[in-house]
């Protein structure tokens, strides 16, 4: 492969540009035998450590749920990201997502463990100085320190710039002081070292390392939660906090680099932590609609509830074939870099922050994904699913919060489709021209329908239609509104949905291709999702040309549009009781 | 002194076995390592971390699948590994042969074998091999302890239980109880990657099979799906003694 090929392929947003092939995508049929050992690893402590302490860790019982994040700890699962001479394992992106997905039967314990390994301990890794990380990384990647990332304030959620946190550099220049009120801080409760954001003189935002039990430094009072309710989440209030210099991470006045670069992890990681969340409520769903009878036969046999199924499995397959293909993209790139960098910690971020717009498309579908599961598998438990004897209520509520953190979805689709928009005016991404090119196709007259065969052959007319389709209305809302387009949100989120379904669609085809026809499951999974995708991506057309264009305009674009979205039907009622009838068998989310 | 830690694989107990062609189909289960085994890979790993063995040895015969298993029992700690290949499906007889064979080759002290062979059920793995070596054996057990080369310990009668005492070289076979088998750490994972899966072919000559299957057939339970909700507790105690009495038949 020529470098520029390897330039092209770790080249974030091509997706919309480029059509990839199965053979340059990762799938979790890749696997490797130590990557599928230690999804094993993860599996059982789930299964015999987490799932039978559920009431246990719903109680609050913070002395409980830090041994158990200690366990996790000495098995090795919190060191997947941490670099070996710290007591660390520094393992692949893939490796560290896997964990993340097989943690995530028990929402509770799942935050309190993402919270650790990702936002607690990355900044340490990323920007700590030697003294820094030599002195903390080897309690926080054994478990015996919990980490917790306080960033958040009652005034600055979304706009985490405007903390009001101060610091102040003591008079004898040994300590900053710091005074301000931190909010909806997870860990806090049972964390030994937080990294709390801060202004310098009320300029320079920047981050601080601070141990619990320094003085100045209290937890407030545990938050009452919709969901989520066995992990902690608390204020911290910092009133003269005094912290010695040498624990500021990073440089002053840079700290909302470590803010950014650390959620893309965040993202991509919430989004195989819902797949996993996602695995456990469909087992719990398929398990009680293939015990339950209703007039005389179990419910599973009903149509309805097959179709719940079918949409439920369809999801957890997108997802995962979503986020194992970026992630394995990311590891590509990682893999390919220069590891005797003068800076390997930045060049490292730059390669995942290169992946921006797609570790936003994985929080944002798979935190949606989650809860229409969740949704619909309390809806198979009917009034059982109610009442908390069954776990399908806590899924339910447990499934929420990922929608808000990390970025909530709104923030997260106006970084899509700006992050995409910015790309194209600075040329680092070839958007104008492909946009220009459909333009001219679709005005020019009717437009040939690319020839597709096999079994994909309707799923694939349909991605392909879908790339126009963004690239179209990419171009008619440039023209409308020019530079304004980022301050029309709705617009801006309609073309986020289309970016997206564009993506996840793409890789269930791609991954259904590289497994070469072996299964039936995923080709019917494929052509399910698409026929859902291809919906989503026309409603959202349809709000962006009636938003940028009216009367004859309207009318001229909507032509174009019809005959863009032109396509045959799938049956997706045949489809997805045959999916669904894999699932009941299986008793549990399959690909066999 | 060296332990043989005998590694055999079986569908995960949360899978749905499926028959195909006459034979349950295990190229669509999940396999794992029999979880009566992982009794006998913890008890040899323990007693090698107490200082009384030098090496834990884990075998594994059967196809190249086979090898999953003994990476799995190498990440548990197992200090390296020896793989008998052969696609031929050994009965419990033939297979004593191959093992016991072994066990002379490898100048082994202690085997291990899971109690029950969770495939076949046939409790004869672990006595015919000690037969083949003319050594003792001890069945069913739930607690060991090693003084030297005397192996005490105490295993499962039908009424209840024994201590025993026996020297070594011996055959054991192991059960739940005896101890809490670990996981494979994530870092011992990475370590295993570098021990030696010794593969030997199995000459066809040495272990054949006499008893063959000729076909399975899986037996399903249907389940009553009866609920009883327990709001007048001592009617729905009297109703759960009805059902188990008359139409359960479990009790008299």
């Amino acid at each position: 492969m020529s470098e520029q090929q390897t330039a092209m392929r770790i080249q974030g947003g091509s997706f919309l540009l480029e059509d990839a092939k199965p053979e340059d995508i990762f799938t979790l049929e890749d696997l490797s035998d130590t990557q599928q050992q230690i999804a094993q690893t993860t599996t059982e402590f789930a299964e015999n450590e987490i799932l039978p302490n559920i009431p246990r860790i719903e109680s609050k019982d913070f002395a409980f749920t830090r041994a158990l994040l200690h366990k996790a700890g000495e098995l090795g699962l919190m060191s997947i990201d941490v670099p070996e001479q710290y007591g660390g394992l520094e393992l692949d992106k893939v490796t560290s997502a896997l964990v993340a997905d097989k943690i995530a039967v028990c929402g509770s314990f799942s935050v309190a463990f993402s919270a650790h390994v990702g936002i607690g301990t990355l900044p340490l890794v990323w920007y700590g100085t030697e003294e820094q990380k030599q002195r903390y990384l080897p309690k926080l990647a054994s478990g015996e320190w919990v980490a917790s990332y306080a960033l958040s304030e009652a005034s600055s959620g979304s706009d985490a710039m405007n903390i009001r946190t101060q610091a102040v550099l003591s008079p004898d220049g040994r300590h900053y002081i710091l005074n301000g009120e931190k909010m909806w801080i997870s860990n806090a409760g049972m964390a030994n070292l937080f990294t709390v954001f801060a202004k310098i003189d009320g300029e320079k935002f920047s981050a601080f390392l601070i141990e619990a039990g320094t003085p100045g430094l209290s937890v407030g009072a545990e938050e009452h939660k919709l969901g989520i309710r066995g992990s902690s989440t608390c204020p911290l209030v910092l009133s003269d906090c005094k912290v010695p210099v040498e624990n500021l991470l990073g440089e002053a006045g840079k700290g909302h680099h470590i803010a950014f670069n650390t959620l893309n992890v965040g993202r991509y990681k919430l989004g195989s932590a819902a797949v996993g969340g996602a695995k456990i409520a469909f087992r719990n769903g398929v398990r009680y609609a293939r015990e339950r009878k209703a007039f005389g036969k179990p419910i599973s046999s009903f149509g309805l509830v097959q179709q719940m199924i079918a949409n439920s499995a369809t999801g957890i397959f997108a997802g995962e074939s979503a986020v194992y293909r970026v992630v394995g993209a990311i590891d590509a790139s990682l893999a390919a870099m220069d590891k005797s960098a003068p800076n390997p910690s930045l060049e490292t971020q730059k390669r995942i922050e290169e992946f921006a717009v797609e570790c936003s498309i994985l929080k944002v579908w798979c935190s949606e994904m989650l809860d229409r599961l969740v949704d619909d598998m309390l809806q198979v438990h009917g009034g059982y699913g109610y009442v908390e004897e069954f776990p399908a209520e806590r899924s339910y509520r447990d499934s929420r919060i990922n929608r808000i953190f990390e970025g909530t979805n709104e923030i997260n689709r106006l970084i899509i489709s700006g992050w995409m928009l910015k790309r194209a005016m600075q040329g680092r991404l070839a958007l104008m021209p492909a946009i220009q090119r459909v333009m001219d196709e679709v005005m020019s007259g009717p437009v040939a329908r690319e020839e597709q065969t096999g079994e994909l052959a309707a799923a694939r007319a349909m991605l392909a239609s879908g790339k126009k389709l963004a690239l179209f209305c990419a171009g008619v809302a440039s023209q409308r509104f020019g530079t304004t387009l980022a301050d029309e949100q709705e617009v801006m989120a309609a073309l986020a949905d289309i970016l997206i379904e564009v993506l996840v669609l793409e890789s269930c085809i791609l991954r259904t291709e590289k497994m070469q026809g072996t299964r039936k499951l995923p080709v019917a999974m494929t052509r399910y999702y698409a026929a859902h995708a291809f919906g989503v991506m026309e409603r959202a057309a349809e709000t962006i040309l009636s938003a940028a264009a009216e009367g004859d305009m309207l009318r001229t674009q909507m032509a174009v549009f019809r005959r863009l979205t032109k396509h045959d039907p799938e049956n997706t009622v045949a489809l997805g009781r045959e999916i669904a009838a894999a699932m009941i068998d299986a008793g549990r989310y399959t690909m066999d | 002194m060296r332990i043989l830690t005998l590694v055999r694989q079986v569908p995960d107990a949360e899978e749905t076995i499926r028959i195909r062609e006459g034979k349950v189909d295990l190229a669509s289960s999940k396999l794992v390592v029999d979880t009566m085994d992982e009794y006998g890979i913890e008890q040899a790993l323990r007693f090698r971390e107490q200082g009384l063995a030098e090496e834990v040895v884990a075998v594994g015969v059967g196809p190249t699948r086979m090898q999953d298993a003994l990476r799995t029992a190498l990440a548990m700690g197992a200090d390296r590994a020896i793989h008998v290949q052969t696609e031929v499906m050994l009965d419990p007889i033939a297979l004593s042969k191959v093992i016991a064979d072994l066990a002379r080759a490898e100048a082994a002290d202690l085997i291990f074998s899971g109690g029950q062979q969770a495939d076949w059920d046939s409790h004869a793995l672990g006595a015919a091999v000690a037969e083949r070596l003319n050594w003792p054996q001890a069945t069913w057990t739930n607690a060991l302890e090693l003084n030297g080369s005397t192996l005490k310990g105490r295993h499962d009668t039908d009424e209840g239980s024994e201590t025993f005492e026996l020297p070594l070289p011996a055959v054991v076979t192991t059960q739940q109880g005896l101890n809490e088998p670990r996981y494979p750490t994530v870092p011992n994972i990475m370590r295993a990657k570098k021990k030696e899966i010794r593969a030997v072919p199995l000459e066809p000559s040495s272990a054949t099979p006499l008893a063959l299957v000729t076909g399975s057939e899986i037996q399903v339970k249907a389940r009553r799906n009866k609920i009883l909700d327990g709001k007048d507790a001592a009617a729905a105690g009297r109703q759960l003694v009805e059902l188990l009495r008359n139409e359960a038949r479990v009790i008299q």
